[in-house]
């Protein structure tokens, strides 16, 4: 399975890449999921079709998904609002439950719906031979991307402490067979800590993650258009992604025409000064997005089939 | 003195020494034990710190790892509440845990 995510300032064509990319691929006869992240969701109406949460077949080959980042946040709260709620059942008694809803509107959990819907595609989605991912603007997706590598530097640290406090546990057992404190009865093994299991999982899971993102079978694309605005924007993801050491190998520069020889190769130079990696592709203007627009004559496929 | 008197002496002598020695080790362990509690208290201080650390100020980490471990958390929230309680009286506390009155 291999997965190609497009990335790029808004408005310079990722979506139309990423649909026709998918297209293309598909008409060759592999199966590809396109999954859109991005909140415009302009993946469904480049296909003229209403999207969901869910994926939809398209073509035998092909199916489409836009993943609802709100919906995804709303069932991610709902389901620890119900563990906390629970925990703390009195508050209930004084109508005080209804205040851990505040907790949908803390910062980061779009970023972290968006990373385990990503994670839980990546992990149910093993059939397919290509999934591709339209992403939100910049600044989000720069985010998302670097959300499992943050995690795991946290989540190693607070496992390493919790090890310590296990340990400590097991001696004071050992030594008095005391670990009960106030009629409780504390954990001292690993397996039987719930703080310890949750971060294995959360470990496992975003380690899984981060592999994938960095591995051989992943693919970054940035898409920019020969213009200067386009190329700071561009400038940013391109030491964003190098910064988080993911793997950007094609660019494309999209709605060229002849006219701007000039500036696009000042562009591409600028972005690119003696990188041999990045693969730059120029695409031709193709005429204005709209419905259809997948349908391009020109071959996106070679950039990414071995 | 007759020979069964000899050995009952000898006898009640070893078990004062036994008792003497017996009592000396539970002495350590008790130690150990209890400064082994005081580092796990201080340790499970800190790893509720780190962990909500956006309630007091620190830099803390992505919010959800703390939702998602919170309500496994009753035991370390209880101590940090002591901690935090006790802080102006840091004697205090270390002569509560250790007994002294």
């Amino acid at each position: 399975m291999k997965t190609i995510f497009f990335t790029g300032k808004g408005g310079v064509g990722k979506s139309t890449l990423a649909a026709t990319l998918a297209w293309q691929l598909s008409q060759a006869g592999n199966n590809v999921l396109a999954v859109s992240f991005d909140p415009a969701h302009n993946l469904g109406d480049i296909f003229g079709k209403r999207l969901s949460h869910r994926k939809k077949r398209i073509t035998d080959t092909l199916y489409l998904q836009e993943a609802d980042l709100d919906k995804a946040a709303g069932t991610y709260i709902e389901e620890n609002i119900g563990i906390l709620t629970q925990i703390y059942s009195y508050t209930r008694a004084f109508n005080l439950d209804v205040y851990f809803k505040v907790l949908r509107h803390s910062p980061g959990v779009e970023e972290y719906a968006a990373v385990t819907t990503m994670e839980q595609i990546f992990r149910e989605e093993r059939t397919f031979d290509y999934i591709v991912f339209d992403t939100p603007p910049t600044g989000l997706a720069l985010r998302i991307l670097a959300l499992p590598n943050i995690t795991i530097t946290w989540v190693d640290r607070l496992r390493r402490i919790r090890r310590q406090i296990l340990e400590k546990r097991y001696t004071i057992h050992n030594i008095s067979g005391k670990y009960i404190e106030k009629g409780v009865r504390l954990p001292f093994e690993e397996k039987e800590d719930p703080v310890m299991q949750r971060l294995e999982i959360l470990f496992k899971r975003y380690m899984n993650l981060y592999k994938m993102l960095k591995g051989a079978e992943n693919t970054i694309a940035v898409v920019f258009n020969p213009d200067y605005l386009s190329l700071r924007e561009s400038q940013r993801i391109v030491t964003g992604l190098s910064d988080l050491q993911l793997p950007l190998r094609v660019a494309f520069d999209n709605k060229f025409t002849p006219e701007q020889q000039e500036v696009a190769c000042e562009v591409e130079q600028q972005l690119f000064p003696g990188t041999d990696h990045v693969d730059v592709v120029r695409v031709p203007m193709h005429g204005y997005a709209r419905e259809g627009a997948y349908q391009m004559s020109f071959d996106l496929t070679k950039h990414f089939v071995p | 003195m007759s020979h069964g008197g000899k050995n009952r002496v000898i006898r009640r002598a070893l078990e004062v020494i036994r008792s003497f020695f017996s009592t000396m080790s539970m002495a350590h362990r008790q130690q150990v034990v209890e400064l082994t509690t005081l580092e796990m208290r201080e340790l499970e201080n800190m790893f509720v710190l780190l962990l909500m650390g956006s309630f007091t100020g620190l830099p803390a980490p992505p919010s959800f790892i703390s939702v998602e471990l919170m309500p496994y958390l009753e035991h370390e929230l209880k101590v940090v509440n002591r901690r935090a309680e006790n802080s102006s009286d840091a004697l205090a506390e270390m002569a509560g845990f250790f007994d002294v009155t």
